[in-house]
């Protein structure tokens, strides 16, 4: 085993000294006043996310039949639907639903792509080929194909049941997130790999081997620290895509339950209500998606621009 | 060549066959008997038990465990998953529900799925091109800013309110100018909706490609020559972005005969998409698997089309 100091000594490297990819990336981001504002615009959207089920916590059961599908006016600002509850509320809570599922489904896709990329990149031969056999297999089903498969395989199936971390994969948002994230990790399992092999042959990966340290252990110490971004930068991304997603499964019946407000359903409630001038779902479900994706897109370039100037898009 | 065709050619094999037991497993614990949809309850057991056993579901699911794992032997491939195979490699899978075979279902629907892609796949990449040229000819002005900022626009609107939207829209400007039974030619509509949804992404990604060859030496050295800037553009700097650009564009085209599945849900469009909808929903797994095979199949196919055009059109790359 490599005492710790040679582990770090191998791990920083020659370059510029002091300043790391991070802090430099954090500079970049905060001299950019684009990026700064996207940010808090999410920042936003995660208050809200978070306040909004707080201050509403009963409005699933708050149905007013004498005052349904009402246009928006002082008392209910973006209208009512068509059980009589607020449309204000409804689209703040939404919020709380697009970003759990986004979040959720990119903590399980990001990792998840990063450590298959990860020893499939360092290990090579069969691991290799057995996690690029996987995720072609995967990409070669149409993704909506796969989502919808894994929706009604999901039907009925309650894990853990009787437990705090009760998942009810058919009604709640669960299903949608696991979905989600065990079919998103593709994109970033590719481009960690083919960092990773780039990695692997440069001189202080050699150096780590030299002194003995033993593969995984290279692997992850040394190797993973400098594909990090590349996770982050997915994360980012991925929101955007699980958030449209979202949106899509609950256009085909098949996003979250009935009970849970969700820009989704009130976009594909529209469906029916446009032609008879209902407009106030539609336009604030998507208002309210419009900004945050805007915010998300703007930001996860600018991350990308910062972490890696080479790639710099638009 | 040939040994590098050969080897991606199994390669694909092997990925053809994961999607099969992929698609094979995902459909089969789906929970529900699938029986219990096609034979009335009032036939009995009997009737039950005989659909069963005419579309093979009685049998092991993976392999024969009668016979053990014994791969040598020919009964242990007398298992639903290697009939399944057996079926959809030679075109001979059944619709549970109409008994009609695959190739003929998709030969009839498959042409209104590409009545809708073809034209917006065409119209889409046209468009593009031409908008991702202009804004990048004039980089960094404010015709770039502001096209730029657009298809970021354009991007965040989801699809389903681009479709809701636009056929509200044609409903308003003229009745019959939007999508109807009784205006079934007005194909124009989903045609149109695909190609806006869709422009903003194209636009940004055929900007980086031609603004990525923009950046090379040559043309900085076709320039220095005194080549005016139009002629360095519309004849060399396009002229090698065609290579990731037409790339994009094969990897599309299997998922184009799946149709959008998206618009021929919401026009109503008989198309394949809304097929493997309904059939998903009927739990007709032999056509669902079958679309699934059929895809992944093409898509495989166009994977090894794109990497030797490469090798035809970049002497740069060499295939091992």
């Amino acid at each position: 085993m490599a005492s710790p100091e040679n582990a770090e000594l191998a791990a920083s490297g020659p370059g510029r000294a002091g300043r790391s990819l991070w802090a430099d990336a954090l500079r970049r981001l905060r001299r950019d006043r684009i990026a700064v504002l996207c940010f808090a615009v999410i920042l936003v959207y995660v208050v809200i996310a978070i306040v909004s089920p707080l201050l509403f916590p009963r409005w699933s059961d708050e149905h007013d039949y004498d005052n349904i599908n009402l246009a928006p006016s002082g008392r209910h600002w973006l209208g009512t639907d068509a059980l009589g509850r607020s449309v204000f509320q409804k689209t703040l809570l939404g919020a709380n639903t697009s970003l759990t599922v986004a979040f959720m489904a990119n903590v399980i896709a990001v990792p998840l792509g990063m450590v298959l990329g990860a020893l499939a990149g360092y290990y090579a031969g069969w691991v290799d080929d057995l996690i690029v056999w996987l995720y072609t297999t995967l990409a070669s089903i149409p993704g909506i194909i796969l989502l919808v498969a894994i929706r009604f395989a999901f039907k009925e199936v309650v894990l853990f049941e009787d437990s705090f971390f009760k998942m009810d994969l058919d009604e709640g948002m669960a299903g949608v997130y696991l979905a989600l994230g065990v079919m998103s990790w593709i994109g970033t399992c590719r481009l960690v790999r083919a960092e990773v092999m780039k990695i692997r042959e440069l001189d202080y990966v050699l150096a780590a081997r030299a002194i003995g340290t033993r593969g995984i252990v290279t692997l992850f110490r040394h190797v993973f620290p400098n594909v990090l971004h590349i996770g982050i930068i997915q994360f980012s991304l991925g929101f955007v895509g699980a958030i449209k997603a979202e949106v899509m499964l609950s256009f085909l019946g098949l996003g979250v339950g009935t009970g849970v407000p969700s820009w989704g359903r009130m976009i594909n409630a529209a469906r029916m209500e446009l032609v008879v001038g209902r407009w106030w779902q539609l336009t604030s479900a998507v208002a309210a998606m419009f900004f945050l994706i805007l915010a998300l897109n703007i930001f996860g370039d600018r991350l990308r621009d910062a972490f890696d100037p080479r790639l710099r898009t638009a | 060549m040939a040994v590098f065709i050969l080897r991606r050619l199994l390669q694909a094999a092997f990925t053809v066959f994961g999607v099969m037991l992929l698609s094979f497993l995902l459909f089969r614990v789906m929970p529900g008997d699938v029986s219990a949809r096609y034979v009335s309850g009032k036939l009995g057991k009997e009737a039950r038990q005989a659909w069963l056993e005419k579309h093979r579901l009685n049998l092991h699911l993976l392999y024969n465990k009668d016979v053990g794992f014994r791969p040598w032997r020919k009964e242990f491939y007398d298992a639903q998953f290697f009939w399944h195979l057996h079926d959809s490699a030679t075109f001979r899978s059944r619709s549970y529900k109409t008994n009609e075979r695959l190739t003929d279902i998709i030969a009839d629907r498959a042409k209104y799925s590409l009545a809708i892609t073809v034209p917006a796949m065409a119209l889409g990449w046209l468009l593009a091109l031409v908008v991702a040229s202009v804004v990048a000819y004039f980089r960094g002005t404010w015709i770039d800013h502001v096209g730029v900022f657009v298809s970021v626009l354009g991007m965040c609107i989801p699809f389903l309110a681009y479709m809701i939207g636009g056929q509200w829209l044609m409903f308003q400007i003229y009745p019959p100018a939007a999508w109807g039974l009784h205006n079934p030619f007005n194909i124009y509509v989903p045609v149109s909706i695909a190609v806006i949804a869709g422009l903003g992404a194209s636009v940004r990604f055929y900007r980086t490609v031609i603004l990525d060859e923009a950046n090379r030496d040559y043309v900085r050295t076709a320039l220095a020559k005194g080549v005016p800037l139009p002629g360095v553009m519309f004849k060399h700097v396009l002229k090698n972005c065609m290579l990731p650009i037409l790339t994009q564009l094969v990897m599309v085209i299997p998922f184009l005969i799946m149709g959008s599945l998206l618009l021929e849900q919401f026009f109503g469009i008989n198309g394949l998409g809304d097929l493997l909808l309904t059939s998903i929903n009927d739990r007709d797994v032999p056509v669902v698997t079958g679309l699934t095979f059929l895809t992944a199949v093409i898509y495989t196919l166009a994977l090894l089309l794109t990497d030797i055009l490469y090798a035809v059109f970049d002497p740069r790359v060499r295939l091992r």
